[in-house]
């Protein structure tokens, strides 16, 4: 199946229900990817102010353009250390 | 060295790696696991998770970062990931400098920007449920939810 991949990390992957899935879609924006992705997973909307992106493996803002094959990452505010 | 481990960190291993004939310093900073307890319930454990191959390249940038800042000539950070238990080393960051300053400086750097930019989140797992720390989501019904 083509599309974004997108991964989901601790608390957002808690939310979703699961750790990935394909949104199909492309040349979309981040900001415009989000609403695909809280429609297929309506319990991670309250955290969307708490959320960085990553594509690639990168921080991407919300106006980063994803293609097909890309990978986007949720990532929740980090606690390392 | 920068690395995520699986297992228990050897510390002293981490240090003896970063001990060079032209550095007078070796600076060490090392984040245990820490037990809280609220109203009859404690912290079991914490789990790690980390978002690989990214978490490993921005401990690589942290240690590109404080080579840019200070004369320091190793920099090793070893970071945890999965089961630690109390007490655990989940983070060791070992700074090798010709002087004390830079060393002293440049390990405080580390651990804070490692809780700035590293793709690692930690869940504390309680005797009444976990919580993901900085999200507070999670099982434990005192946890406020967003």
């Amino acid at each position: 199946m083509s599309g974004v991949k997108v991964l989901l990390f601790g608390a957002a992957a808690d939310r979703a229900g699961t750790r990935e899935t394909v949104i199909p879609a492309e040349g979309v924006t981040l900001d415009e990817l989000w609403p695909l992705l809280a429609e297929r997973h309506p319990d991670l909307s309250p955290m969307r102010g708490t959320l960085a992106f990553a594509v690639n493996g990168e921080y991407a803002r919300g106006d980063a353009r994803v293609f097909s094959g890309d990978e986007v990452a949720v990532l929740p505010p980090v606690s390392g250390g | 060295m920068f690395a995520i481990v699986e297992g228990p960190i050897d510390v002293g291993a981490v240090i003896s790696a970063a001990q060079r004939p032209d550095c007078g310093a070796i600076s060490t900073f090392v984040g245990t696991t820490r037990v809280d307890e609220s109203e009859g319930a404690s912290v079991e454990y914490l789990e790690y998770e980390a978002y690989r191959p990214m978490a490993d390249r921005k401990l690589e940038e942290i240690g590109a970062e404080i080579r840019e800042r200070w004369d320091v000539r190793q920099v090793s950070i070893v970071h945890r990931a999965g089961r630690v238990d109390p007490g655990e080393a989940s983070v060791a960051i070992v700074v090798a400098s010709p002087r004390r300053g830079p060393a002293f400086e440049a390990s405080r750097y580390a651990i804070e920007r490692i809780k700035e930019v590293v793709p690692i989140w930690k869940r504390e797992v309680w005797s009444d449920g976990y919580v993901w720390v900085g999200s507070q989501v999670g099982t434990r019904e005192r946890v406020d939810l967003p």
